[in-house]
């Protein structure tokens, strides 16, 4: 009996709890039916555990009652709009125009940014740390090649680096790399496992990989000059803090 | 007479309007604007009086000064919540609009605005919270799985949305003290697909 009352207390507690963090309606939970269930397990409880429990819940409780006083107050209001009938209008505007509808109602600070002691500060260990030009040009020379130029989200499409296209692309390649980490048991390494059959396609890879390591898909781990992949069950689709940037030059094919 | 009292009137707030000036535009700290101890502080008890003299001036070139006022947590509905005296800020900010060309020439690029405004709409219609995951699916229909989670750490780095240890995200400051939250919604209802 008890240990069934604290299980149910549990769940009480849970479901308000995702109530609160905003994962279902807070008239999803019927609150009638949660004092209900406290009053039937109150007159049960004899340890000290057992009323805190009981407390919490009730706690949890009246912070529905809030969310859904609150919600009804929202809705009552002109900024009430279905959550779903703005995603699907997200989804349908064109870009332009979804800016333009934002734009109507921004209105941006404006401010003058100024020179302060941390800002000098860091300038100056920008300028210290800063190689002297001609180790600059030096290293240039390797990268001389075509000068960057604008293009349009059509070229982008084609080249697969564009919508959707180029995230079934970057999964694709994290399957690939999960499955060779499986058959293999160890770090796959780097160069093998991003080299196409055409210098584009090397490239094309290697690119998707800096997105996969970024975003925690993928470990890159260094060892002397071995650079090898090591693919994340879970990974966290966020920026990985405290990550460095790790340039890696792809020679041309005449180099290789 | 009337010249002269004039006259006097101009001396008298061209110092303070210059002091407030600086305090309102120039950023010092982590937010841009001032405090309003700060004003009374360096500007003097008549701190409002300059500020609605310095509307004035501003006001002619399309900027506004406005005190920053916050709702009560996760009250949408409470519609802005006076802050204490001391608490409350002021800043200069736009007082018209611009159009895509001029959001082009200061550096935004219409798909990171366009993601922005759905960001904010969606927040605004779960009352401002959602769970960052959901946030992160809506654009990623739109923009594309892996720009999403780009889009959604430009926008928590520049403070237009905020997220909690438990990733829940929830509008930031600066979408509060810049975007005419009712204005978005009616113009986001209006809208003909």
């Amino acid at each position: 009996m008890l240990a069934a009352g604290r299980r149910e207390l549990k769940e009480v507690i849970e479901t308000c709890d995702a109530i609160e963090e905003r994962k279902f309606n807070p008239f999803f939970l019927d609150v009638n039916l949660g004092v209900e269930t406290l009053r039937q397990y109150f007159p049960h409880w004899e340890g000290f555990k057992d009323h805190c429990l009981d407390a919490h819940a009730l706690n949890r409780l009246s912070e529905v009652v809030r969310l859904q006083n609150t919600q009804l107050k929202f809705q009552s209001t002109a900024l009430y709009a279905e959550p779903e009938f703005v995603a699907r209008k997200i989804e349908r505007m064109s870009e332009k125009r979804l800016a333009e509808v934002f734009l109507q109602s921004w209105h941006p600070l404006t401010e003058l940014e100024q020179l302060t002691q941390e800002t000098v500060s860091a300038s100056l260990d920008y300028w210290n740390l800063l190689l002297p030009i001609q180790e600059r040009w030096k290293r240039r020379e390797y990268a001389r090649g075509k000068s960057p130029e604008s293009t349009d989200s059509s070229v982008l499409d084609g080249l697969g680096i564009h919508g959707k296209e180029f995230a079934e692309q970057m999964t694709g390649l994290w399957k690939d790399l999960q499955q060779l980490y499986e058959t293999e048991h160890k770090p796959i390494e780097y160069w093998r496992f991003v080299k196409g059959s055409t210098h584009q396609e090397t490239v094309q890879r290697a690119y998707f990989v800096s997105f996969l390591v970024t975003y925690g898909y993928a470990r890159l781990q260094t060892e002397a000059e071995m650079m090898s992949l090591v693919p994340n069950d879970q990974p966290s689709n966020k920026p990985t803090e405290g990550g460095i940037s790790f340039p890696i030059p792809i020679p041309t094919p005449k180099e290789n | 007479m009337e010249q002269v009292e004039s006259e006097d009137t101009k001396s008298f707030y061209a110092d303070k309007l210059k002091r407030a000036t600086h305090l309102l535009l120039f950023r010092r700290g982590k937010m841009p604007g001032a405090k309003e101890w700060e004003l009374k502080e360096k500007v003097g008890k008549n701190y409002k009086q300059v500020l609605d003299q310095l509307n004035q001036i501003l006001g002619e070139l399309d900027l506004e000064v406005k005190k920053i006022t916050e709702p009560a947590t996760g009250d949408m509905a409470g519609e802005g919540r006076v802050l204490e005296a001391e608490e409350a800020r002021y800043y200069v900010s736009l007082k018209g609009t611009l159009g895509l060309k001029e959001a082009k020439m200061i550096g935004w690029r219409i798909d990171n605005l366009a993601a922005l405004g759905g960001a904010i709409a969606y927040l605004v219609s779960k009352q401002g919270k959602a769970p960052r995951e959901d946030v992160e699916k809506v654009l990623a229909h739109k923009f594309g799985r892996w720009k999403a989670t780009t889009l959604a750490d430009i926008f928590l780095r520049t403070g237009y949305l905020e997220e909690d240890d438990a990733g829940v995200m929830a509008l930031g400051w600066r979408t509060k003290s810049e975007v005419d939250l009712r204005a978005l919604m009616t113009k986001m209802a209006e809208t003909k697909l």
